[in-house]
C-alpha cells in the first residue's frame, strides 16, 4: 500500500470550483492501494487579510472587525456552497465555519481590548485561514463519497517549541504523535485533511511554522508517516530551467537532487522554501512539484542525489535582482588578518545579510553582494566604523547590478563548465564584475550590470541547451 | 554617515559649505563621509536617501528662497518629525533658531531623533537650557550621543577645552563673557561714551543685534550658555530657572566712566561658583577676559592647572558650523572605537 502526502496551495483552493477540482484529483489517486494524506493552505489571500486585520484590531477598530467577519464568513460559506452538493454535509460544514469565525471575532476583540498584538496572539489569528479551509476540503471529499476527517496541525500531532511566528519543530515527538494519530485513520480508509502552516506547543498553544509554511507541514507529515512521495500541488508546472519571463523557451526540470532544489529555491524559484525540503531530505522521501491545473504533467521530481543523473552539468540559470555590490578596499588590508571579520561583524550588527562574497588573493579588496534596500545603511555603517582606520581607504557602492546564478550538481568535478559559462557571456560583450563559487561546485554566481542581466541569462540558457532537455 | 539636517539658516548653510569645501580631506584624513539625506526647513523638506547635492541645495536657496518647492526631491509641508520617523539616518543636525520659552520645536526634534536611534548634534540652546539633564539621560538610555559644542562660543572650542584639555583636573569655577552682542554694545558705550540705546541702534544696524534684542541684552542667551556649561563641565543638574539674571539695559555711560577711573570696565559676566549668575560686572582692563568688540572669553579656574582663558568669536554661520563638524567627527570616532574594542 502506497502512502502519498498531497499539499494544496492557496490558489488550488481559492474558490469552491477549485476545491471541487482538488477533491476530484484526490479521489483519482486515493483507494485500497494508495492512501492519501491531504495538507491544505488557507484560501488564496486569506492569510494576508488576517495579518492586516490583526494589526487593525490593535487600533480598536470594531467596525473594521465586524466588516471583516462578515466578509470572511461570506467568502468561505460561498466556497462551501459552491463545492458541496449534499445538504447535510453542507450544513455541517457551515456550522463549523460559523463557529470558527465567531471564535476569530472573539480573538480580534480581545486584541482590541488590550491594544496589543503579541507574536502568540498573532499566530492564533493567522491559524484561522487554514482552520477555515480544511473543513471545506474535507466536506467536499465526503460529498463525493470518500471518508474524511479534518484536523489542525496540532491535532494531527505536530509539536513545536514556543518560538511564535517561526516555531521550531520537535521532530521526534512529532513523528511519534503523528503516527499514533494518523495511521489508524489511514487504516480505516479515511483521508485526513490537515491544516498546513500551523502547529501547537506541548501545552497546546497554537504556533505557526513561518517560512515554508504549508509545504513544510506536508514534508513533516511525509517524513513522520514514511510516505512514498510528497506531492506539492501548485499553480506552476514545477521548477524551471529559468524564469520563462526572461527565457521564453525555459522548460520544466523533470528531475533534481535535493541539493540542487535547495540552491534553486534560494535563488528565487518561488515554488518552495528551502526549509520545507529538509524533513523530506532527511528521510529520503521524494518530493514532486505538480500543477493542479495540469494534472497530466508529471512536474518536477526532487529526490536524493544518486538517483539523479549527474552528467547533465548545468540544470538551471536564474537572475537575482534588487541587489547591490559594496567593494571595501585599501592597501592596508593586505596580509592583515581579521579584516574580513571586521567587515562582516560591522554588517552583522546592523542585521545586514551578505548574499555573496569575493576576495582576490592580493587581499587588497573585498566585494560583497547585499540586498539593495540595505545598501545605504551598509555603506554608512562601514564608513562610520571602518573607513579611515588605516586599513580601509574606500567603501564603494554599486547599485546598478544583478547576480546571475548557474546551478547543477553535475558541475561538480566537471572541467570546462566555468569556461563555457564565461565564454558565452563574453560573446555577448557583457562584462563580469565579480565571481563566486563555493567548493561544493553546486553553483557559480556572478555579478553583471543590471541592464545586462536578462541577456546573460539567455546566453547561458542557450549555451547549455537547457531548452532542449 | 547619513545626516538629517533640520534648519536651513546661516548655520545650516554654513555647515553645507564646510562639508563641500572639506569633502576630500574629511575622507582622507578622518575616514568621514557625511551624506545629508534630508534638509528640513519651516516650509518643508527635501530628501534623497543617497545624499543630496549640496552645491545645488545652496544655489536653490539663493535663487528661490526656500528649498522644498520646485525641486525634484522636495516635499512641501513635510515636517521634521515625519522625516525623522520615516527615513534612515545615523544623525540629526538640529540648527533651528533658539526658543528659550519651551525649547520647541527643537526639543521634539531631539527627542524623536533619540527614539529613532539617531545621534544628535545641535546648536540650539533652548532645549539644552531647559532640559539638559533629561536629554542626556534620554540619549544614554537610547544608546545614542548628544553633542552641542556650537552652543557656547560658536566655533571657539570652549566646551571641549574644559572637557578634554583639562581632563583629570577639577574645575572650581567658570567666568565668562558669553554673549557677543552685549559685549559689542558695552565696548561701544565705553569707547564712544554713548548711551545704551544709541549703542544698541548701531549694533542693530551692523547686524550684531536682532530687531528684538531681548535674548541678548536681557542676559538670557548668556544664561542659557551658562546652564549648558554647568551641566556639561561641572555636572551640576541645573536649568535656566536656577540662574540669577540681570541684563545690560540699566548700564549707563556714567557707570562705565566710574569703572574707567578705577582702571576697570563693565562686562556682562556669567559665572558659575556656588550659584549661577549673569550680571554686569566690573573687571580690570588687564584681565585677559576683558575683550573688546563682539568677542567671547571664558576663564576656567582649575584646582591644579590654575587659570586659563579661551578667547574667540562667539557667533557666525561658518564658525558655529565648524563646531557641528567637530561634534560629528567626535561621534564617529566614539562609535568606531567602541566597535573595535
Amino acid at each position: 500500500m502506497k502512502k502519498i502526502v498531497m499539499k494544496f496551495g492557496g490558489t488550488s483552493v481559492a474558490t469552491g470550483e477549485n476545491i471541487r477540482h482538488v477533491a476530484n484529483l484526490i479521489a483519482d489517486h486515493a483507494g485500497e492501494d494508495c492512501r492519501v494524506v491531504v495538507v491544505v493552505s488557507a484560501l488564496d489571500g486569506v492569510t494576508d487579510q488576517l495579518i492586516q486585520v490583526a494589526e487593525e484590531a490593535k487600533k480598536r477598530k470594531s467596525e473594521y472587525i465586524r466588516d471583516f467577519k462578515q466578509k470572511i464568513l461570506a467568502r468561505h460559506l460561498s466556497a462551501a456552497d459552491e463545492a458541496i452538493e449534499d445538504k447535510q454535509v453542507k450544513e455541517e460544514v457551515e456550522q463549523v465555519l460559523k463557529a470558527r469565525v465567531d471564535e476569530l471575532e472573539q480573538v480580534l476583540k480581545g486584541i482590541g481590548y488590550v491594544s496589543e498584538l503579541t507574536p502568540k496572539t498573532r499566530d492564533t489569528v493567522l491559524s484561522f485561514g487554514e482552520k477555515l479551509s480544511a473543513p471545506i476540503v474535507s466536506g467536499v471529499l465526503k460529498d463525493i463519497g470518500l471518508k474524511s476527517q479534518y484536523l489542525t496541525g496540532g491535532e494531527a500531532g505536530i509539536v513545536t517549541d514556543s518560538n511564535y511566528g517561526e516555531a521550531g519543530l520537535l521532530m521526534n515527538v512529532t513523528k511519534y504523535q503523528v503516527k499514533k494519530k494518523i495511521e489508524p485513520q489511514l487504516k480505516e480508509g479515511a483521508i485526513p485533511v490537515i491544516t498546513g502552516f500551523i502547529a501547537t506547543t506541548q501545552d497546546g498553544e497554537t504556533t505557526t511554522l513561518g517560512r515554508g509554511g504549508s509545504d513544510y507541514t506536508a514534508t513533516i507529515m511525509g517524513a513522520a508517516l514514511a510516505a512514498d512521495e510528497v506531492w506539492i500541488w501548485t499553480d506552476v508546472d514545477g521548477l524551471m530551467t529559468s524564469d520563462p519571463k526572461i527565457v521564453p523557451s525555459a522548460k520544466t526540470i523533470s528531475k533534481l537532487a535535493f541539493e540542487e532544489a535547495t540552491e534553486l529555491t534560494i535563488f528565487g524559484a518561488k515554488a518552495m522554501h528551502p526549509r520545507a525540503l529538509e524533513p523530506a531530505r532527511n528521510e529520503n522521501i521524494p518530493v514532486r512539484i505538480r500543477n493542479v491545473f495540469d494534472p497530466k504533467n508529471p512536474g518536477t521530481l526532487i529526490s536524493k542525489n544518486h538517483e539523479v543523473k549527474t552528467k547533465d552539468g548545468v540544470k538551471a540559470v536564474t537572475l537575482v535582482n534588487n541587489v547591490a555590490v559594496i567593494t571595501v578596499s585599501g592597501a592596508g588590508m593586505v596580509g592583515a588578518p581579521g579584516t574580513a571579520a571586521k567587515v562582516f561583524d560591522v554588517l552583522g550588527r546592523e542585521n545586514i545579510n551578505i548574499l555573496m562574497i569575493s576576495q582576490s588573493v592580493s587581499e587588497s579588496n573585498i566585494s560583497l553582494v547585499i540586498q539593495r534596500s540595505l545598501l545605504e545603511r551598509a555603506v554608512s555603517t562601514l564608513d562610520i566604523h571602518l573607513l579611515g582606520r588605516d586599513f580601509i581607504r574606500e567603501v564603494e557602492p554599486e547599485d546598478d547590478v544583478c547576480v546571475v546564478a548557474v546551478l547543477g550538481a553535475g558541475m561538480k568535478g566537471m572541467p570546462g563548465v566555468a569556461s563555457r559559462i564565461f565564454t558565452a557571456v563574453a560573446k555577448e560583450g557583457i562584462n563580469v564584475r565579480m565571481i563566486a563559487q563555493g567548493s561544493s561546485e553546486l553553483n557559480v554566481s556572478f555579478v553583471v550590470k543590471e541592464t545586462d542581466g536578462e541577456e546573460t541569462v539567455r546566453a547561458i540558457h542557450k549555451e547549455f541547451k537547457l531548452d532542449k532537455k | 554617515m547619513r545626516i538629517i539636517l533640520v534648519g536651513w539658516g546661516v548655520v545650516g548653510q554654513g555647515f553645507a559649505q564646510i562639508l563641500l569645501r572639506r569633502k576630500m580631506e574629511l575622507v582622507k584624513d578622518y575616514g568621514f563621509r557625511p551624506r545629508i539625506v534630508a534638509v528640513v526647513d519651516k516650509e518643508g523638506a527635501i530628501i534623497d536617501p543617497k545624499g543630496l547635492d549640496l552645491e545645488q541645495m545652496l544655489s536653490l536657496k539663493a535663487e528661490k528662497g526656500t528649498i522644498s518647492t520646485k525641486s525634484k526631491n522636495g516635499c512641501l509641508g513635510r515636517s521634521a518629525l515625519d522625516v525623522m520617523e520615516s527615513m534612515e539616518a545615523e544623525a540629526l543636525v538640529e540648527v533651528t533658531p533658539t526658543n528659550i520659552k519651551d525649547g520647541e520645536p527643537a526639543l521634539s526634534h531631539i527627542k524623536t531623533a533619540f527614539k529613532t536611534g539617531k545621534h544628535v548634534v545641535t546648536t540650539n540652546k533652548g532645549p539644552l537650557a531647559l532640559a539638559l539633564p533629561a536629554l542626556t539621560e534620554l540619549a544614554d538610555y537610547n544608546n545614542v550621543q548628544l553633542r552641542f559644542s556650537g552652543t557656547v562660543g560658536a566655533g571657539t572650542p570652549v566646551l571641549e577645552f574644559a572637557k578634554k584639555c583639562l581632563v583629570g583636573d577639577s574645575i572650581l569655577s567658570i567666568q565668562g563673557i558669553l554673549n557677543g552682542t552685549t559685549n559689542y554694545i558695552l565696548s561701544e558705550m565705553d569707547e564712544k561714551h554713548i548711551s545704551f540705546q544709541e549703542a544698541l541702534k548701531d549694533a542693530q544696524k551692523l547686524g550684531y543685534a536682532e530687531a528684538n534684542p531681548t535674548m541678548d541684552v536681557d542676559g538670557l542667551d548668556a544664561a542659557a550658555k551658562l546652564v549648558i556649561m554647568a551641566n556639561w563641565i561641572m555636572h551640576k543638574k541645573v536649568t535656566l530657572k536656577d540662574v540669577k539674571i540681570k541684563g545690560i539695559r540699566d548700564v549707563t555711560p556714567e557707570d562705565l566712566e566710574d569703572a574707567a577711573a578705577k582702571g576697570s570696565t563693565i562686562k556682562l559676566v556669567g559665572s558659575i561658583e556656588e550659584n549661577l549668575k549673569v550680571e554686569p560686572t566690573q573687571i580690570s582692563r588687564h584681565d585677559p577676559m576683558a575683550v573688546g568688540g563682539a568677542l567671547n572669553a571664558v576663564t576656567f579656574v582649575s584646582e591644579f592647572a590654575g587659570e586659563q582663558t579661551i578667547i574667540g568669536r562667539g557667533a557666525g554661520g561658518l564658525e558655529t558650523a565648524s563646531a557641528i563638524l567637530r561634534d560629528l567627527l567626535d561621534i564617529k570616532e566614539n562609535i568606531a572605537s567602541k566597535m573595535i574594542a
